[in-house]
Formats: structure tokens, C-alpha cells, sequence
């Protein structure tokens, strides 16, 4: 017969915070979806549950390996963080690459008149018919922060579940599942196309962390029961 | 750090590399992704055309089944029950990775053209023969090379010990390779190729959504066509990204072991990232210099 003890309390604790990090830092990766793959939005041209779940496995790849060497809680999650970071900023030097010598637009934030960073004007460099396009430096940081949040989450759930049940590929796996499942919750609220942190949208984030604490509570205490806790 | 870690990081770099090119023109071949929005549009707003259309998924799903795919065969046929080699075993596993992708692409095609028959779109044979073989050899390249990448991770009696088995780790490296080629190469595809028409130097306008380019140099335009275009720019970039991300990721890990240096493995991997940062605020500053504001815009914000 199985207790529940405050180790499965602080395990159930980890992944919702892990989940949390994941909701939030979906919010700040910037995507434009499929307007932004023909230059018509800004951001990367891809899915916003694509690009966060794509750097945030990278960043858990990072964290597997430095798990298997090390107990350090800071430094598993640091470097899942890192890892997911390099990810979602190679992808965005190369997206603007394609923009900017492939398509022959320059980077512009279309949300704001002014980079908020680089107090740059906007308007005058988005071409006609367009919401913007490319990666301007407001949207790069956001993405960078997006990055890290995403894989320090991912890195979190990852380490509770490997604390559990000590077999990293069914972790690896049931971390996935839980990073995907708070990336699609996040995507729902921000509709498919965010700029970055000083977008409108970027205000909806309170409902999102809502949906996404229920959402991850629920499926924390089934992911440390499944797995053998308590 | 040692010389074959370090021999095994450049192989897994050149290895990215050509999956992530050839993964981009898989994805270009079949019209996959974002820039298939455009291609399902234009038969509705009346121009048929002859390019492939598949939207099986999203290219990170699609991606990461292919190579879990290849890596669970694989893996079964490295296991001791059969013993083969694992160049083998890897190269069959890529082959039934290709095979799905060759099914999941016909239906995928005929499926789609079918339900635009009311306007007018045929579904052409020769396009299916010519492009499904074409976009299974790149599905082949891509589910190849990132099992082989997976494996020089995993394998027991090579240096890097990572602790995921290899059918996860292909499964999370397909999520991310897809996720790279759908944010970078598509774009030139999307954004450049199928609006050629139109002038260098502006992004779609949304007036003009729909109005791709259906006419080849000579004849019809078809998707090796547009392979063909794809392949000098957005191709060998979406390889360049995929190769920077696993050879920077693992690098910092290969020069400082994670057992004993793993702070200064972290503090590297912030320096990439910061080093990022300046140099795409270097790219932005030059791309705004060097095209300058858009002559048609009216406003009261000045450069």
C-alpha cells in the first residue's frame, strides 16, 4: 500500500512549476504562424506550439545528459535552459537570414511604433499589405526568454519525473507529453501569432497561467502516480 | 575532451547539416507546412496548378516520426535477438521511415486534390510518380542521418553516453529539426519562390494571397522546380541551423565534461547566446541601412 509523502508533494510542486514556466515562456517566443513564412506577420514563420516544443526538447536533450552526470537541481535545469536558448536563437539568426537576403525584407515589429529596446521606428520599413516581418531585436530577446523558459520548465519536469521512477527514457517521454500539452494551452490564448513580450496579446497571460496550473496539477499527480510515487 | 569526442562532434555536425538541408527540400518537394496554405488557396482563387501538395502535418511531428520510425527498427535490428550492423540497421530503419512518409504523402496528395476538384484541380499522375520518389529519397537522407547522429549519442561503446535510448532521442531531435526547417528554409519557399512575380524586397501583400506562380521558365511549373530554386538558398541554411544546433549544444559539452565543469559548459552556452543577441542586432542595423524605408509609405514617423 503506497503514502503520500511530502517527497510526491514536492515532486507534484516541481512539475506544476515546470508546466508554468513552459505556459508563460510560449508567450514571449515570437511567431507569426503561416503569414509569417510568406513575410506577411512578424516572428518566425512557423507554429507556436513548433518552434517552443522544437527548442524546448533541445534544451531537455541538454538536461538528460547533464542528469546522468550530476544531482544538481540548478544545474540540470540551467542547462536545459541553455540548451533551448541556443536552439530558438540559432533558428531566429537563420529565419532572419532567409528574410532578409532570401526575401529581401528587413526585420520590423509591426505591434509598436518604436522598438521598445532600440527605440528604433517601425513603420516606415514594413512593406505594403504586411504586418511586419523577420525578427526585429525586441522580438530576438523575447524569443531568447521564451527559450529559456521553456527549457528550464521542460528541464524541471524532467528532473521530478527521473527523481521518481530513475528510467530517463519513459521521463523523457512523459516530459514531452506535459511540455505539449502546456505549449498547446498557451498557444489557444495567444492565437496562433505573437511578437513578443511588448505585444497586446502578451496581457493575456494571466488566464493562460490559470488554465495551465489546472491543466498541469491534473496531470502532475496522475504523471507521479503512473510513475510509482507516493 | 578528446580527439575522437571531438571527431564524433564534427561528423554529428556534417550530419545535421545534410539532414537539415535535405529535410528543407523534402519539405519544399511535397509543399509542406506554412507555404501550403498558399498552394491550397490558389485552385480556389482559380489558378490550378501541377505542384505537389502535402500537408501531412506539421513538419516537427511529421519529422519526429520519421526518424523515431527509422530508430525503433533500427534498434530492434541492433538488438541482440538479430545482431546486424548498425550501419545497416540504420539504413533499413531510414528505409521504412521513407516508405511511410511515400504513404502518408499519395494520400495526402490525392486526398487533398480530389476535394478541390470543384475547382477544376486535376490530379496528376505523373506528378504523383515523379515527386513521391523524390520526396522519399529526401525523407530517406534526413531519417539517416539523424538516427546516425541519435546513435553516436547513445551508442554504449562510443565516448558520449547520453542517457535517453536511441528511438527518444531520434523522436526528440525529429521535433527539432522539423520545428528549424519549417521557421527558416520554408520561408524562402514560401515567402520568395511561389510569389516570384511580384518584386524583390516586399513581403506578401494579403491582397495577393493565392496568386502563385503556376508557370515555369518552359511549360508548367512543378515542385522539383521549386526544389531546384530552394536548394541554393533556404536548403543549405535550414542545414546550417540544425548543424549549429547540435554541434554548439554538444560542444559545450565535449570541451568542459558536465561531471566536473558542467558551470563552465552553462556559462559557454550563455556567451553563444549573447553573442546572438549582438549579431542580430548587427544583422537588423545593416538590412534597414542597406534597403531603406519603403518608398509607398505614407506616416508621421521618420527614419
Amino acid at each position: 500500500m503506497s503514502t503520500f509523502d511530502a517527497s510526491t508533494l514536492i515532486y507534484v510542486i516541481q512539475i506544476v512549476i515546470g508546466g508554468l514556466l513552459v505556459g508563460i515562456g510560449v508567450h514571449f517566443v515570437p511567431v507569426g504562424g503561416a503569414p509569417a513564412a510568406m513575410a506577411q506577420a512578424t516572428g518566425v514563420g512557423t507554429g507556436t506550439v513548433q518552434l517552443a516544443t522544437g527548442s524546448g526538447l533541445t534544451g531537455l536533450i541538454s538536461a538528460g545528459l547533464m542528469m546522468s552526470v550530476t544531482d544538481n537541481i540548478l544545474l540540470i535545469v540551467l542547462s536545459g535552459a541553455v540548451g533551448a536558448m541556443i536552439m530558438m536563437d540559432v533558428t531566429m539568426i537563420v529565419g532572419n537570414w532567409v528574410y532578409i537576403y532570401g526575401v529581401g525584407v528587413p526585420p520590423v515589429a509591426a505591434k509598436v511604433d518604436y522598438d521598445p529596446i532600440t527605440k528604433d521606428p517601425q513603420p516606415p520599413y514594413i512593406s505594403p499589405g504586411t504586418v511586419g516581418h523577420g525578427v526585429p531585436t525586441v522580438s530576438f530577446v523575447s524569443g531568447t526568454i521564451g527559450g529559456l523558459m521553456g527549457g528550464a520548465g521542460g528541464s524541471l519536469i524532467y528532473y521530478a519525473l527521473m527523481n521518481i521512477n530513475g528510467v530517463s527514457g519513459l521521463s523523457a517521454f512523459f516530459a514531452i507529453g506535459i511540455f505539449v500539452v502546456n505549449a498547446v494551452i498557451a498557444s489557444y490564448n495567444i492565437q496562433g501569432t505573437i511578437e513578443g513580450f511588448h505585444d497586446p496579446k502578451f496581457k493575456r497571460i494571466p488566464r493562460a497561467v490559470k488554465a495551465c496550473f489546472i491543466a498541469t496539477l491534473i496531470i502532475g499527480i496522475f504523471a507521479v502516480l503512473i510513475h510509482g510515487g507516493a | 575532451m578528446d580527439m575522437v569526442s571531438m571527431g564524433l562532434l564534427a561528423a554529428m555536425g556534417a550530419l545535421a547539416t545534410i539532414a537539415g538541408a535535405s529535410e528543407d527540400l523534402e519539405s519544399d518537394v511535397g509543399s509542406q507546412s506554412n507555404p501550403n496554405s498558399q498552394v491550397q488557396l490558389a485552385a480556389q482563387v482559380g489558378h490550378t496548378h501541377r505542384i505537389y501538395n502535402k500537408a501531412i502535418s506539421g513538419e516537427p511531428p511529421s519529422n519526429a516520426l520519421y526518424a523515431a520510425l527509422a530508430a525503433v527498427v533500427a534498434s530492434v535490428l541492433m538488438s541482440d535477438a538479430y545482431g546486424m550492423n548498425a550501419f545497416f540497421s540504420i539504413a533499413v530503419g531510414a528505409l521504412v521511415a521513407a516508405i511511410f512518409n511515400g504513404i502518408l504523402s499519395m494520400t495526402s496528395y490525392m486526398g487533398r486534390n480530389a476535394s478541390q476538384a470543384r475547382f477544376n484541380q486535376y490530379i496528376y499522375l505523373d506528378v504523383l510518380r515523379s515527386h513521391t520518389t523524390t520526396i522519399m529519397a529526401h525523407a530517406y537522407i534526413t531519417a539517416f542521418c539523424v538516427v546516425t547522429i541519435s546513435y553516436i549519442m547513445t551508442a554504449t561503446w562510443l565516448p558520449i553516453q547520453h542517457p535517453f535510448p536511441l528511438p527518444v532521442i531520434a523522436f526528440t531531435w525529429g521535433i527539432a529539426l522539423g520545428a528549424i526547417g519549417s521557421s527558416t528554409g520554408d520561408v524562402h519557399y514560401g515567402a520568395e519562390r511561389e510569389f516570384q512575380q511580384y518584386p524583390f524586397g516586399a513581403g506578401l501583400n494579403a491582397a495577393n494571397s493565392g496568386d502563385i506562380v503556376t508557370k515555369a521558365e518552359a511549360g508548367l511549373r512543378s515542385s522539383i522546380d521549386n526544389a531546384w530554386f530552394c536548394a541554393k538558398f533556404g536548403g543549405p541554411v535550414t542545414g546550417l541551423a540544425f548543424g549549429l544546433i547540435v554541434f554548439l549544444d554538444n560542444w559545450r559539452t565535449t570541451i568542459f565534461d558536465p561531471a566536473t565543469q558542467g558551470w563552465y559548459a552553462i556559462g559557454t552556452g550563455v556567451l553563444i547566446v549573447v553573442l546572438l543577441n549582438v549579431y542580430n542586432r548587427i544583422l537588423e542595423v545593416r538590412s534597414k541601412k542597406r534597403y531603406g524605408p519603403y518608398p509607398e509609405y505614407v506616416g508621421d514617423i521618420k527614419v
